[in-house]
């Protein structure tokens, strides 16, 4: 929380000069243009004691104008830097697709793929130490779903403030979260939860809700929609915070949700360098484990040789190094099995409502 | 003999037809169309090279309506066209033409030649084949249908009569010959087709436009192809020669002495064979304790084998070699990117050589594209004597030499080294030979020779090295090109851009682009001057580090009769042949300097690419650095090519003296029929096959002349089929 927040557009812009400033300065001095930024892959990520979560080492790699590659992306990172002042000074945003986009106007600036564009706007967040809120850019994935007795407030396009309960004033499909979730745009006002449940696919969280399970468990749902959006780690960490309310996690079993669980808990490769302003290290997996596949006897998958790989990444994975989730992944790679959370449904509609949540609650010390 | 003529009398045409298809070339249906195109196309191609026409040759074959296998040829040239009187001989004989004595690098025909064709469309089909012929000095074409006298086993004409001859334009067609031939066949694509045997005819044949056109049953184009000519020069008129003592056996020697009308022994070696002086045929009596002046007719055979041995111990000099006829390097270039789209092409022409007293040249050619399949196995383009060769490439000699380099040196995927290399490239090895010899009368597959071997081998290594050259250049360019544009344009960019967001002053960006580069870059360009006829070449030298350089560069070019180097802009020097060097003045940092030339002499695509070296510290981006010792290598042949041409001259005066031609080109009735009985006869007799073999083999003329065909013929059932029984087993 030290860093991000509370800057001034003139911060922002002048974070951002000093990046075009390295690489004049080195031209100045006759040598190649660089730009330096830690490393970031799974081998530079530490944990960090003070604040819980993962962030990145102290590996930098200098980018520099020596090779066509690096200097082409010198080159389009002074185009978004360019991009991003003329979006803060008009009071505009677009998307990260839309920037995309509009590099097609940038002549050698231009990105080969959405993917370099996303990772160069990344780069520059990490090497400002600011947001990509911060830059005016916006993801293309809508936030997450939410429903339970939760009030908030939200800015709307108008600059208005509006109060919504996510429980009174929702549909079925609950309270859409915006992108921005910071407190400029969003503003948690009360609760009458005891936790917060994150739940992967949309199918459980709509049983849930038609099971009432959220009034009569006093839960908050969340539907984490996949892979979840920075927004929807970001809302849930300040839910953490803000109420100190506790966040249960409930996922598929199989290597992939335990990544989702990592990134919502620890922190994710890719944002590491923010991951003490989206990770909520006292999360709580909740299931499906891969000893949940043998207590309850639920129908299963054979793991597909992609599963064993990630699982087998997941082993030297520093998120994962703690015992209980070195446990589990080799538990699911000696079972050679992985399911899903729908798979309750063997035991009928209600059992995971009736049954099994409760119990692995009860067993998780929460009721 | 007498009593196995009889016995051949009885025996029907078809019968010899059915037992020697495998070597006639009309084992299988999709063997026959290509061979009576093959048959076709070689007489089309040897006839407009005698007459010194440039080939327009036109294959069509349609499938024949309602008829399952069978096809029409039709096959048309723009040749000489063939006098009325010898269109039966050339269609309906076993025999025709073709010299005793001498030696020459000839086509030469499959089986039978054209008769084959013939004969193979009546026994299949009961249809005659209808000849187009027409010769300039007569006013009118002559039709004529040829068939064949089964009974009698004699050609037979039909239906001749003399009418103009237009082409579909309605233009006369001033001379030319169209053949039409109905048969069992079947027409089918890929490696051993119609059309691969066009596209490598057309390849080694630079001067001869060809095209086909495959229709099926409906009239619908189902296959086709269209090979231009690159060149309007026509193969130079090959000479004949006279046999060398290094290829003398006791038989052939024996039949050139009882042959002889010479008086005495000098005159007889010195005008029966080459590379024979008066002092060496001097040597060779007097080594072989035989008068000088004996009549060859008496030399007995102890004394011929005493001759064979003095062959052996007096210095000779070696047979002429322009009885050959190579395709020659920039030509085979040529037609090699005609045919294939490629990145890189290399050939070479290896300086002619002898072995066993026959002299012989190996040309070959790489070429390598990205557009060709990259997993597979390379193609192979074996080519004999300008025809090529589509059948038993594993057991070839060619296939052989290209397998035993060690091609993974050279930057093609060899697993094991062993077969051929894989990866997106041809390998062409094309041996021209007036004594080519094959594993077996089928005449697809070279049989082993240490000597041919060997040139081959280092024929392929030279273009290996001009193929690594090139991917080590490849990379290089690509990384020189990278370079060039980052500092170019990216770098000034990120420069502006950084700039004009700081609202600061743009840097000097010259210390940068040293800083960045630090090396030095070579670029060569060449491209065709369609003006002025001539090919432009330049280097340049970019000098991006921090330090003053001083280099000799080198160039390759096709240094030769003919082609020339003109309008050098710095004064270069001649370092070997085929090499140019320009020392330069120094190149300061940031500088660059370009060496600007023409080559005249060449056509368009003759030179597309060329290599440069340097001499001097560092390196260059782009060129290499000069391998002394490579240098050296073409110093020392180039001197052994100055000797041998010594020598040649003095050949040359030496058969300046008078020889006398023995000009049986025209053969009596009773050697035609001795001709086509013998083969019938002999098939019978197996002790009589086994004589004959002895004489082919020991006949050195074992060139592809239809004369020993014909011979051959005749033992090819008793024991050829024995001897390469796996040959033909592996056919079919």
């Amino acid at each position: 929380m030290n860093y991000s927040r509370d800057k001034t557009a003139e911060s922002v812009i002048s974070s951002l000069h000093e990046v075009a400033e390295e690489m004049h300065n080195k031209m100045m001095k006759g040598t190649a243009p660089t730009m330096s930024l830690p490393v970031r892959t799974k081998k530079n990520i530490e944990f960090n004691e003070r604040l819980g979560v993962f962030k990145y080492g102290k590996k930098r790699s200098i980018r520099d104008a020596t090779s066509l590659r690096s200097a082409n992306q010198l080159l389009r990172a002074l185009h978004i830097i360019e991009f991003i002042e003329e979006m803060i000074n008009s009071g505009k945003s677009s998307t990260l697709r839309e920037m995309y986009y509009i590099s097609e106007g940038w002549g050698h600036g231009k990105f080969g793929s959405q993917n370099e564009s996303n990772n160069l706007a990344e780069d520059l967040e990490i090497v400002t130490k600011c947001m990509r809120e911060d830059f005016k850019l916006r993801p293309e994935e809508d936030g997450a779903r939410m429903i339970g007795d939760i009030t908030i407030n939200e800015r709307n396009r108008k600059g208005d403030w509006m109060t919504i309960n996510a429980r009174d004033d929702v549909g079925d499909s609950g309270y859409g979260l915006p992108y921005n979730v910071e407190s400029e745009k969003l503003r948690l006002i009360k609760n009458d939860v005891d936790f917060i449940m994150a739940i992967e696919t949309g199918g459980m969280f709509d049983r849930l809700v038609e099971n009432g399970f959220d009034e009569e468990h006093r839960a908050g749902l969340l539907h984490l929609k996949g892979q979840p959006a920075r927004s929807t780690r970001r809302i849930l960490k300040r839910m953490n915070e803000e109420w100190n309310l506790p966040i249960i996690v409930f996922l598929d079993g199989d290597p992939w949700s335990f990544r989702i669980f990592a990134s919502i808990a620890y922190g994710a490769i890719k944002t590491a360098h923010i991951s003490e302003y989206l990770a909520t290290p006292s999360a709580t997996y909740l299931g499906i484990t891969a000893d949940d596949i043998l207590a309850y006897d639920l129908p299963s998958d054979d793991l597909s040789p992609k599963d064993v790989e990630a699982l087998k990444a997941e082993l030297t994975d520093p998120r994962f190094a703690d015992g209980w989730w070195q446990n589990q992944i080799n538990m699911m790679l000696d079972l050679g099995k992985k399911a899903e959370q729908q798979s309750l449904a063997k035991y009928g509609l209600d059992f995971v409502t009736d049954t099994y949540l409760p119990e692995k609650l009860k067993l998780a010390g929460l009721i | 003999m007498a009593s196995t003529r009889s016995k051949m009398q009885q025996a029907s045409i078809s019968e010899f037809f059915e037992k020697n298809k495998h070597f006639l070339g009309f084992d299988t249906l999709n063997r026959s169309i290509i061979t009576a195109a093959k048959e076709s196309v070689d007489n089309s191609l040897d006839a407009c090279e005698e007459a010194r026409l440039l080939p327009d040759i036109r294959i069509e074959i349609k499938k024949v309506k309602g008829k399952a296998d069978e096809l029409i040829m039709i096959s048309q040239d723009n040749g000489p066209g063939i006098p009325p009187d010898s269109i039966t001989k050339v269609f309906g004989s076993l025999l025709f033409g073709s010299r005793f004595h001498t030696i020459r690098q000839t086509r030469g025909q499959q089986g039978i030649g054209i008769t084959g064709v013939v004969m193979y469309s009546q026994l299949t089909t009961g249809k005659k084949t209808r000849v187009v012929s027409k010769v300039k000095d007569e006013a009118t074409a002559v039709y004529v249908d040829i068939g064949l006298d089964t009974k009698k086993n004699k050609a037979i004409s039909s239906n001749r009569k003399r009418d103009h001859w237009f082409n579909s334009d309605g233009e006369i067609i001033e001379h030319g010959v169209r053949v039409q031939a109905h048969m069992k066949a079947k027409y089918q694509r890929g490696k051993q087709s119609v059309h691969q045997y066009l596209r490598m005819t057309s390849i080694v044949n630079p001067h001869a436009s060809l095209s086909l056109k495959v229709y099926d049953e409906e009239g619908e184009v189902i296959d086709g192809g269209d090979w231009p000519r690159v060149t309007d020069v026509l193969p130079h008129p090959v000479k004949e020669i006279r046999p060398h003592p290094h290829g003398q056996e006791i038989g052939s020697l024996q039949r050139f002495l009882r042959d002889s009308v010479d008086r005495k022994m000098t005159s007889f070696l010195r005008h029966n064979f080459s590379g024979v002086s008066m002092r060496a045929a001097r040597e060779v009596l007097l080594k072989s304790e035989i008068d000088e002046a004996r009549k060859p007719g008496t030399i007995t055979a102890p004394e011929a084998q005493a001759m064979l041995e003095a062959f052996k111990q007096v210095k000779l000099l070696a047979p002429p070699t322009d009885c050959l006829s190579p395709i020659e390097d920039l030509l085979i270039k040529k037609g090699l990117a005609k045919a294939i789209d490629s990145k890189f092409v290399s050939t070479v022409t290896r300086s002619p050589s002898v072995a066993g007293g026959n002299p012989f040249q190996v040309e070959v050619g790489l070429i390598f594209g990205t557009d060709m399949p990259s997993d597979g196995p390379v193609e192979v383009l074996r080519i004999a004597n300008r025809v090529p060769l589509m059948y038993q490439q594993g057991g070839c000699l060619l296939t052989k030499s290209i397998e035993s380099v060690d091609w993974k040196k050279y930057g093609l995927d060899h697993p094991g080294g062993r077969g051929v290399p894989k990866g997106p490239a041809a390998i062409l090895v094309h041996l021209a030979s007036t004594n080519v010899q094959f594993t077996s009368e089928a005449k697809e597959a070279l049989s082993d020779n240490e000597e041919v071997f060997n040139e081959i081998r280092l024929a392929l290594q030279e273009v290996g090295r001009g193929l690594r050259n090139h991917k080590r250049k490849s990379k290089q360019r690509e990384k020189a090109r990278e370079k060039f544009e980052l500092v170019n344009v990216i770098l000034p960019e990120i420069s502006a851009k950084a700039s004009a967001i700081l609202g600061r002053e743009e840097p000097d960006l010259s210390p940068v682009i040293t800083n960045i580069m630090n090396a030095v870059f070579s670029e060569e360009t060449s491209e065709w001057d369609s003006t002025e006829k001539v090919t432009k070449c330049s280097i340049t030298l970019f000098n991006y580090t921090n330090r003053p350089r001083q280099y000799t560069i080198l160039a390759t070019w096709p240094e030769r009769e003919g082609v020339e180097m003109v309008n050098e802009n710095y004064e270069g020097r001649r370092e070997a042949k085929g090499l140019r060097k320009w020392k330069l003045d120094i190149l300061q940092p940031s500088e660059n300097l370009e060496i600007s030339f023409s080559i005249d002499g060449l056509s368009k695509g003759d030179w597309p690419q060329f290599d440069v070296f340097f001499r001097g510290s560092g390196e260059i981006i782009g060129a290499m650095k000069l391998d002394e010792k490579i240098l050296e290598e073409i110093r020392r042949e180039e001197e052994s090519a100055l000797e041998e041409n010594e020598e040649d001259i003095e050949d040359v005066v030496d058969d300046a003296m008078e020889f006398d031609t023995d000009s049986s080109d025209d053969l009596d009735s009773v050697e035609l029929d001795d001709a086509i009985r013998g083969p019938l006869g002999d098939v019978l007799d197996e002790t009589t096959g086994v004589e004959v073999v002895k004489a082919h083999d020991a006949d050195e003329s074992g060139t592809l002349d239809r004369e020993e065909i014909t011979k051959a013929v005749s033992d090819k059932n008793t024991h050829q089929a024995k001897l390469f029984g796996d040959e033909w087993s592996d056919e079919e």
